[in-house]
């Protein structure tokens, strides 16, 4: 009999992001899957609206990073329409973009995956969080993590309106510009942000790196996966966040593909699993072989590692000492998916030094924000780097700009295929001829919390802990047994 | 004695739950009046079923759900809404363009069969509403405003004027003088026409007048050559889901 487990995370939008785990005749881990099929739902609803309602429509996707599809939409509205931002403009949603990197890799690293590390990944998951991390670091510094947070929100809300759902991105340029006045805040909240991050990397020294048990822990077997690696490049193939080429290297390192935003059907395909409803990307080139990584594998990470790793460099000079750093310990490329929290942190430092260069440039005061649009729209494609990862939106429409078709790749769906792979690894050493551990419930949380994925942003809330629903069903979808943890 | 008050959400995007977690200041001179016992739920309601304010995230998609805020409601002495989700279906209504079957089968595939769906509704679609927030995100200072009331015990209602007050009175450019197209003549009042100031049009997220020939801002549209019912249709983007006859989803 094959038994199907669905781990059963928090509904968001009607659909859930959920976990099912297969098992064989004899009760053993066939195969584990992930699944967010709850975009699938916005690809429908989109078509026959206007494209331009796209940056307003997608950030209801998630709340919590709705800047990121704000700006992916808006960037494929530029491509539609082929309009070039202005300068001035540009500079604009790149600072925004980086505020928000900051804000959003801070809440994964002090509040949702990073407690694992800090408090420890064996005290109670009750105490995994951020009262936990407070408690071993000190109240002065979660005050600092809560100042700076909102200091960076502020920063969004001056150019985008609002932190959850901005309203400043449109075809060609930014809706709004900014003052003197508000530059030199930025500028100040850029600086206080470098020395933050740098604090934060110090924690990391302390904390983890200092103590074998962790290092270990991060170096170990069971977190880790050979795989290839995609991101955002600038063009001296330095990390960037807003804009850029698409870099892929090969799990030895080397650059296996270089493309344009617009040619990413040339590189990327989905596959499609009968017994799912979510489309796994792969590198077309090198073909679907199945949930496994390595060389001839078209399975590919994306995320902070994974930029990291197809990078040459940071383009900041703190950031880059710490990718220096961090791959002298790691090796590189790192296959070592506990690193994602490491390597989060290099971005944090890279985020606020990009913020205070940008800040520093005077004319990003400038009233030149908006080339108008004028050409008659087909297809676009508009790619950015989202704190979890590549984030694709492509829109086709008729003369009128309509939509006719809709395609968004999400970052945390770059990174299933992986996560399949995470998350079975960590099952298989805890089903055993059909018996189930306990035990399941937190392996499984730490291995799919590295990535961060969106459906992960259940643990936003207090105390911390992912609510947690394993449904064992028979092939029928009927349940035989419910574990649950939901407090 | 304090109130408890708990959050509970249903098919959203959390971005006002969030809002609620990012508020800070504004929310502690009522913070001392009130106990929350409840912030993120699961499927058990894990307060036992103790609270006086229920504030409840995300509109109405599945018979389950339907279950769910029939329970709550039948618990709380006061059933706050917040954003556009939970107060008038929000963009969860775009789903109900498409035939159900259809977009289910889109969704799950040939899983469709074990997944429960209605079209999507506002809350006030299943049970009784006491108090409003509006907004996508809730606007924060009407959240304070309503959380206010609530306590004290006196109604409250956003105001039936259009969004174009608001935007006036801030001075802004009219947009449709760009050559856009805003819904604020006929969008309810109550953000401080948000997105207006900061360059971008309004999408109707606070919901559209009850009677917006009445209170609406005609007037602009007609300078424009608009019809009202081009910009009413716009509105399906969020209130399509107040297209549900009561009872259909039974
Ligand atoms: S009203 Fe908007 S911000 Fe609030 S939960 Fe719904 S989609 Fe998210
Ligand atoms: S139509 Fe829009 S821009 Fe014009 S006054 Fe009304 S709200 Fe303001
Ligand atoms: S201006 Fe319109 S879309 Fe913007 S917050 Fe107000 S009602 Fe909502």
């Amino acid at each position: 009999m094959v038994r199907k487990i669905s781990i059963d995370p928090i509904t968001r939008l009607e659909g859930h992001g959920k976990i099912e785990i297969f098992l064989d005749d004899k009760g053993n881990v066939k195969q584990a899957y992930f699944q967010v099929p709850e975009l699938r739902g916005f690809e429908v609803f989109s078509l026959g609206r206007a494209a331009e309602e796209m940056p307003r429509i997608t950030p209801k996707i998630c709340g919590v990073c709705p800047t990121a599809h704000h700006m992916a939409a808006t960037k494929t509205l530029d491509n539609l329409y082929k309009v070039e931002p202005t300068e001035t403009a540009k500079k604009i949603r790149e600072l925004m973009y980086n505020a928000f990197m900051f804000e959003d890799h801070t809440l994964h690293f002090f509040f949702l995956g990073g407690p694992d590390f800090v408090v420890g990944p064996d005290a109670p998951a009750g105490e995994r969080n951020i009262l936990g991390v407070i408690d071993k670091v000190g109240l002065d510094i979660g005050k600092q993590v809560i100042g700076i947070r909102k200091k960076m929100r502020d920063i969004i809300t001056t150019i985008g309106g609002r932190v959850i759902h901005p309203v400043c991105g449109l075809p060609g340029g930014v809706s709004k510009k900014i003052t003197e006045e508000e530059r030199l805040e930025m500028l100040q909240v850029g600086k206080d942000g470098v020395e933050f991050a740098q604090f934060a990397l110090k924690i990391f020294d302390d904390i983890v790196l200092s103590n074998d048990e962790y290092v270990k822990l991060i170096t170990g077997h069971i977190y880790q996966h050979n795989t290839y690696y995609m991101g955002m490049v600038d063009k001296d193939n330095r990390i960037n966040f807003y804009d850029g080429d698409i870099r892929v290297v090969d799990p030895d390192g080397k650059e296996f593909a270089k493309f344009k935003p617009e040619d990413y059907r040339d590189h990327i395909a989905e596959h499609v699993e009968p017994w799912s409803y979510m489309k796994f990307p792969f590198l077309k080139k090198i073909g679907w072989k199945g949930f496994v990584d390595g060389k001839n594998s078209g399975v590919f990470r994306v995320a902070p590692i994974a930029r990291l790793n197809v990078s040459d460099g940071m383009a900041t000079p703190l950031a880059q000492k710490q990718y220096e750093r961090m791959f002298k310990v790691l090796g590189k490329p790192t296959h070592h998916t506990l690193a994602y929290h490491w390597a989060r942190l290099v971005e944090v430092l890279y985020a606020a030094e990009r913020i205070v260069e940008l800040a520093s440039d005077k004319s990003i005061t400038s009233d030149d924000i908006m080339n108008i649009p004028t050409n008659t729209p087909v297809e676009g494609v508009g790619i950015v780097e989202a704190p979890r990862g590549t984030l694709i939106h492509h829109y086709n429409t008729d003369k009128r700009g309509v939509l006719t078709q809709t395609n968004l790749i999400v970052a945390t769906v770059n990174n299933a295929a992986a996560i399949c792979m995470s998350v079975s690894k960590a099952a298989e050493n805890l089903i055993k001829n059909g018996k189930v551990t306990d035990g399941i419930l937190n392996m499984v949380e730490m291995a799919f919390r590295a990535y961060d994925p969106c459906l992960a942003c259940a643990t936003h809330s207090l105390p911390g802990q992912m609510p947690l629903i394993v449904t064992i069903r028979d092939n029928k979808g009927a349940p035989i047994e419910v574990l649950r943890r939901d407090r | 004695m304090k109130a408890k008050v708990a959050f509970f959400d249903f098919a959203c995007c959390e971005g006002c739950q969030l809002q609620v977690a990012n508020i800070g200041e504004a929310l502690l001179d009522v913070l001392d009046k009130i106990d929350v016992v409840e912030f993120r739920e699961v499927m058990s309601e894990k307060s036992g079923g103790d609270y006086d304010v229920a504030v409840i995230e995300g509109s109405i998609t599945t018979k389950h759900a339907i279950e769910r805020i029939k329970e709550i409601r039948s618990i709380a002495k006061v059933l706050i809404t917040i954003g556009a989700c939970a107060s008038i279906g929000g963009v969860n209504g775009m789903k109900n363009n498409f035939e159900l079957p259809e977009i289910k089968k889109y969704v799950y595939g040939e899983d469709e069969k074990y997944f429960d769906s209605v079209p999507t509704m506002a809350v006030d679609q299943v049970v009784k509403v006491d108090y409003y927030v509006h907004g996508c995100p809730m606007y924060v200072p009407e959240f304070v405003t309503v959380l206010k009331h609530a306590l004290m015990g006196i109604p409250y209602k956003a105001p039936e004027k259009s969004v174009c007050t608001e935007c006036k009175l801030n001075e802004n450019e009219c947009l449709f003088d760009r050559g856009l197209t805003c819904m604020g003549p006929v969008t309810r009042a109550g953000c401080n026409s948000w997105c207006i100031n900061n360059g971008n049009i309004c999408y109707g997220c606070r919901g559209m007048l009850d009677d917006p020939a009445k209170t609406g801002q005609i007037e602009i549209l007609k300078k424009h050559d608009i019809p009202l019912e081009w910009v009413t249709n716009k509105f399906n983007m969020y209130n399509k889901a107040k297209d549900v006859k009561e009872n259909e989803n039974e």
